[in-house]
């Protein structure tokens, strides 16, 4: 069901800590623990290097891309402290900006849906959140956190843009009124949603509380036009949330355990149409969930079972049915 | 290490670390992993390589890449899929209805057969035709009891050719019934019951040993009076069941009498005949399969066979079949379950063992047509056949060249097909205008406005950072951007202020409405519009626009100097071409922008020279101004008074 149709070789030198493709899926940017972030052109089984960018001090934790309608940008953080914006001018990656403003390890980026502007939620081991919003002409505004999550902040993730009320065709040049927000995980084993209120400043709206170690990351599923929202959380102590909520004003989230793993889980991520969630199983597998018929989590990706097909789940939902 | 068996599932290793992250992403329609490094090395180290995997599309995907000059909608299915939803929606009487639908199960089937003489993995694609063959028979036309037989040895004749080269081996030979395999052939022929060309194989044995051409010459008139329902046949189920019966137990008589008894071959094909199943076992070999050994089960036992009662058969024909020795493989399961008429454990099965979506798509899609699915509420898709389409859909997605393909199955998807399409849609590379334009114009035909704006924003700002700033202006009028318009129109007007000239002229020249859709663009093209005028000496014309300009504050402040700038050599022309009034406006503007005068930061050296220059044009201006005042009121003042 599912073949390798690329293999790239980063050569990089120490521990790869997070490879991102882009909007197309024609450009892979790794980074990695040799404080480099590279940037491969993998078209057509390919891998042409592109840029091996410097910059940081130490290991690089994450690299997010910036939606193209804005140019060729990439972030990073570092445990050096820092967050770096690098663009492709003319053909050549460059560094664009240094956001400097964090005291401790910068553990994830992510920019925010393209239709609030380009704006990234960086998330620090001081525990801190600083949101970067480009105002143009190179110039980038600060907006802080403090005290986000006590002992640190590890993971960050935008909700999907979605316009209250009605979606009639604005007059141009008029921004609709989105209402921003953002989750966030912490080693206060918590996650935090943020709204952005009227004049500017960040609140936080729910503290979402189910795991029992460090949230490790936190991912908000791409909306597919239900009322549902869906975030995905995991954690050091091993376990895998899905948190729904079924109205937007309702503001309840109900957490539902996807599964519980033997090892601290460390990454979750949702496919596009947001139908599959990958998780990075502290077995050091990474399995694919879907949820079936009946509102149970299934995983299609059992290798014991030497099943990989979708409808696998789904089908076996049916047959409890029948 | 990885582990990629050729398995539906991959498993990916990392290695532990102090962070300790399997990393991994979704792109569109791929997943990547981070895999460990090579096992020789034992210490924690690089592990450089990044893995990136896709879930398989269709089986000849290969072939429509290749085989560019092959019509790609024959082999996917895409008509046949379009035309059946079309059927669907139309208003048919019932038989019409049935007619089309089976049309539409033999056009798949034709697909499949044509990527099979195309492609390597023939077992895969012969597999599925004779799955969904079989699925044709029971569930779209309904054989009944009769037909039902008939239709199941069709089946297996289609499916199990070794009969053809066999028979072209025999009867190429010198002398036929001496052949080794003469034997193995009539068998086989009988097993198929395929009777005529087996009374034809007997007569030539009768000619070549005349010692046994007494009991050929039986077996042959036994083989010619079994009954069978043959189209046309007027007979009712119950007249051919009488006869076959006769039949049967006349076959019976001369077993009992052991007629047969000289020649073994013959006496084995009368138990065959018989449907002696120790008999019908004893060739497994010929049979090669279980499903041929029910057919001729049930030609030789029962042939008015009822389609509920085929999976008492089915299952016991395939344990006798395999006899304890072997489990049944996926494909066993997957015709068990269809004879068994259990159409979800059919799309069960085939989902997991078909290497493909295209297959259950497909097939789901018509099964669905045919009313047969019930619906289940999935949360993806609203039924299954939903799901699937889906699935497959999103799968073509992932393939650069077969995106457009995938378009169709969404349209017809009601529940989520339009927001799957406005996730996958914006993720097709733009590496063409062409592409880029087919893009557009999907999503301008359904009304995908969002998608449209945010595709166009990308190519202006493409166009933009290549200093293509017409196509860039294009872009945004097309994405009916205010803000990027107004941004590249600062350009040009940057341009023209650097060059003196503009850059695509064709287009500002001809914005029509567009041009409304900011001021710096309304501006831009107003402006153009002056250096024509003044090309073709309508002075008047000109100037009223340059004053209205500046009046309507459309243009940028930035911009006045040069516009007043611009008025100069109309006010140097011999006649008078500003009013009085108009020029009374005039100085109000160059007053206005005088006094006002910010000072951008400008270094002190700068400013005093900028100064300088900006001094002696204000006093250029004025005195041009005063000058045409006077002029312009002595000009007003005759006319008047004459």
């Amino acid at each position: 069901m599912v073949s390798v149709i690329n293999t790239v070789d980063t050569s990089h030198e120490d521990m790869i800590h997070d490879a991102q493709m882009d909007y197309y899926g024609t450009r892979l940017a790794t980074c990695s623990s040799d404080r480099s972030v590279k940037i491969f052109d993998v078209r057509n089984g390919g891998q042409i290097l592109i840029a091996d960018l410097r910059g940081h001090e130490g290991p690089v934790w994450q690299v997010a891309w910036a939606h193209p309608m804005y140019g060729n940008i990439l972030a990073s953080c570092s445990y050096d402290r820092k967050v770096i914006i690098w663009r492709e001018e003319n053909g050549t990656w460059e560094k664009s900006h240094e956001h400097a403003g964090h005291d401790s390890s910068v553990n994830s980026v992510c920019w925010a849906p393209h239709d609030y502007g380009l704006i990234l939620a960086c998330g620090s081991s001081d525990g801190a959140i600083s949101l970067l919003t480009y105002t143009g002409e190179g110039q980038w505004e600060v907006k802080k956190i403090n005290n986000a999550h006590t002992i640190g902040c590890n993971a960050v993730s935008w909700a999907p843009a979605v316009v209250p009320g009605s979606l009639i065709d604005q007059p141009s040049g008029q921004k609709p009124n989105y209402i921003k927000r953002f989750a966030s995980g912490g080693c206060d084993n918590l996650i935090k949603l943020w709204k952005e209120e009227e004049d500017g400043q960040w609140k936080e709206e729910q503290k979402l509380e189910a795991h029992s170690d460090w949230v490790r990351d936190v991912a908000w599923a791409p909306s597919i036009g239900l009322p549902t929202s869906t975030i995905a959380s995991c954690s050091q102590d091993g376990r895998v949330f899905i948190w729904t909520c079924d109205d937007a004003s309702s503001n309840t989230w109900s957490p539902k355990l996807l599964h519980k793993f033997n090892d601290v889980v460390w990454h979750v991520s949702w496919s596009i149409t947001a139908n599959i969630l990958a998780v990075s199983g502290g077995d050091n597998k990474v399995t694919l969930w879907k949820e079936s018929v009946d509102g149970q989590w299934v995983c299609i990706s059992d290798v014991n079972k030497g099943q990989g097909s979708v409808s696998a789940s789904v089908t076996e939902g049916q047959q409890n049915e029948q | 290490g990885k582990e990629l068996d050729g398995e539906p599932t991959v498993t990916v290793r990392a290695v532990n670390s102090r962070k300790n992250q399997m990393c991994f992403d979704w792109g569109p329609g791929r997943l990547l992993v981070s895999n460990e490094p090579p096992s020789n090395k034992k210490e924690m180290c690089s592990c450089p390589f990044i893995y990136i995997i896709r879930k398989d599309v269709d089986v000849y995907s290969q072939i429509l890449r290749t085989n560019s000059s092959m019509n790609p909608m024959n082999l996917s299915g895409v008509p046949s899929f379009v035309a059946l939803q079309d059927v669907s929606g139309l208003i048919l009487c019932v038989i019409s209805f049935f007619c089309r639908l089976v049309r539409v199960s033999k056009n798949y089937r034709s697909v499949i057969r044509a990527c099979m003489e195309e492609c390597t993995s023939v077992s895969i694609l012969s597999a599925m035709e004779l799955i969904w063959n079989l699925c044709e028979i029971l569930f779209i036309e309904v054989a009944p009891a009769g037909p039902l037989l008939l239709h199941l040895l069709d089946w297996v004749r289609l499916h199990v050719c070794e009969v053809d080269s066999l028979s072209a081996d025999v009867l190429g030979s010198e002398n036929p019934s001496k052949h080794d395999s003469f034997w193995n052939l009539v068998t086989i022929l009988v097993l198929q019951g395929r009777l005529d060309e087996a009374r034809q194989m007997l007569s030539k044995e009768a000619d070549a040993s005349p010692a046994s051409a007494g009991i050929c010459r039986i077996m042959g008139d036994l083989m010619r009076t079994m009954p069978i329902l043959s189209p046309g046949n007027t007979q009712t189920l119950t007249e051919l069941e009488l006869k076959w019966q006769h039949w049967h137990e006349e076959c019976e008589r001369y077993l009992q009498d052991s007629t047969f008894a000289t020649s073994p071959h013959l006496e084995s094909l009368l138990k065959i005949m018989l449907g002696d199943e120790a008999a019908l076992l004893e060739q497994k070999e010929l049979l090669s399969n279980w499903y041929h050994f029910l057919v001729t089960r049930l030609l030789y036992s029962n042939p008015t066979v009822k389609p509920i009662d085929l999976h008492y058969y089915a299952q016991s024909s395939l344990d006798l079949f395999l006899g304890g020795e072997s489990s049944p493989e996926p494909l066993d399961n997957i015709l068990l379950a269809a004879f068994e008429f259990d159409i979800h454990q059919v799309i069960k099965e085939c989902s997991i063992a078909l290497s493909n979506w295209w297959f259950v798509a497909h097939l789901t899609d018509l099964l669905d047509h045919c009313k047969l699915l019930q619906s289940h509420n999935l949360y993806f898709g609203s039924n299954m056949r939903e799901f699937l389409l889906l699935e497959y859909a999103s799968g073509l997605f992932a393939h650069p060249s077969l995106w457009q393909l995938g378009v169709d199955y969404f349209d017809y998807c009601p529940e989520l097909g339009r927001v799957s399409l406005e996730l996958h849609i914006e993720r097709i590379p733009l590496n063409t205008e062409q592409k880029a334009l087919k893009v557009l114009r999907v999503c301008e035909q359904r009304q995908m406005t969002e998608q449209v704006r945010s595709i166009c924003k990308i190519l202006a700002m493409k166009a933009v950072r290549n200093n293509r700033l017409g196509s860039a202006l294009s872009w945004s009028i097309r994405a009916k951007d205010a803000a990027f318009a107004t941004l590249v129109s600062d350009r040009f007007l940057r341009d023209y202020c650097e060059r003196g000239c503009f850059s695509d002229l064709d287009l500002i020249d001809n914005l029509g409405p567009a041009m409304m859709l900011s001021d710096r663009l309304t501006f831009l093209g107003k402006y153009r519009e002056f250096h024509r005028m003044y090309g073709e000496k309508r002075f008047a014309d000109a100037a009223s626009l340059l004053l209205s300009l500046m009046t309507s504050r459309i243009a940028p402040r930035s911009f006045w100097m040069t516009l007043l700038t611009d008025a100069l050599p109309l006010l140097e022309q011999k006649q008078v071409i500003f009013s009085a009034e108009q020029t009374y406006e005039l100085m109000r503007c160059l007053e206005d922008l005088t006094s006002r005068r910010p000072v951008h930061g400008e270094s002190d050296t700068e400013q005093l020279q900028d100064d300088d220059i900006e001094t002696t044009k204000v006093e250029m201006l004025r005195l041009s101004l005063a000058r045409n005042l006077a002029r312009a009121i002595i000009r007003e003042g005759s006319l008047e008074g004459s």
